[in-house]
């Protein structure tokens, strides 16, 4: 097994991914959780990049970090005064305790099940697999899968217009 | 083996999986909670993506990645719509105290 640079900076990626997580899970402090998030969603973005999907990677890039990180953010600022945001982010203890047994079962039955599985998942590895990802995605989007994609633009229309409705309103 | 294999990735979308849903039961702050969901909706696009590099070998994995992307957005403006609504009306966000329905 080589050890060379690439499999330096993947390990950092996947640190820089995971790492946060539990700043994200455990941080009292709400706008503290929302920075760890940045560097969740900046390591996925890398860890897509890992994968050879470089237009997933920007998508990541442009839509977490520039859209839904900004619009949490702003949600933050806005629902809560900025003086008491240091105990903003509490958890329920009882929930937490059940939560906890349960994803730690769960951790160690699907860890089970993945070391126990005989069947090799990857597989001709020597396949082809296109370098520049975009221009296959574009016409993948625009021929076969059409119908899912018309969907989903009639679904962000209706959600640019439902958000509008539900948090527009200002005056009573 | 490779590290960049696999395996790495589907241990990285389980961590990220199991972290989500236990921020998302834990949290008593609405916000809180939503970033649980988004941990898990990253977690389900990453293994689409890997899948789709080292199994399939073929590219409609990142298109299903693409779509949760895209929904992941949709919940995202949608439900801090909600949320500010929530806070206007009530005055807080604290999910154990929106009992008007008495769920």
């Amino acid at each position: 097994m080589e050890f060379g640079i690439k499999e330096l900076i993947f390990i950092f990626v996947a640190a820089m991914t995971i790492v946060p997580c539990f700043f994200v899970a455990f941080s009292r402090n709400i706008l503290h959780s929302a920075f760890a998030l940045f560097f969740t969603f900046l390591g996925a973005s890398g860890l897509y990049f890992f994968l050879d999907a470089d237009f997933l990677a920007l998508v990541q890039l442009i839509i977490y970090i520039g859209g839904v990180l900004v619009l949490l953010l702003f949600a933050i600022l806005l629902t809560r005064n900025i003086d008491n945001i240091r105990k903003t982010n509490a958890m329920a203890k009882n929930r937490a305790i059940a939560a906890g047994a349960g994803v730690a079962v769960m951790f160690c039955i699907l860890i089970y099940a993945f070391v126990i599985s005989s069947r090799p998942f990857s597989h001709a590895e020597n396949a082809a697999y296109p370098a520049v990802t975009i221009k296959a995605l574009g016409s993948l989007l625009l021929t076969k899968y059409l119908l899912p994609f018309e969907a989903v633009s009639l679904l962000l229309l209706a959600v640019l217009i439902g958000s509008l409705v539900i948090a527009g309103r200002l005056e009573k | 083996m490779n590290i960049i294999g696999i395996e790495s990735y589907l241990i990285i979308g389980l961590v990220l999986f199991l972290i989500g849903l236990f921020t998302a039961i834990s949290r008593k702050n609405i916000i809180g909670i939503f970033m649980g969901i988004e941990l898990i909706l990253n977690s389900s696009a990453l293994n689409f993506a890997a899948f789709s590099r080292f199994s399939a070998r073929s590219l409609e994995g990142q298109l299903f990645s693409i779509f949760i992307i895209v929904i992941a957005a949709a919940e995202a403006a949608i439900a801090l719509a909600l949320l500010l609504s929530i806070y206007r009306r009530f005055g807080d966000i604290d999910a154990d105290k929106l009992d008007s329905m008495k769920g």
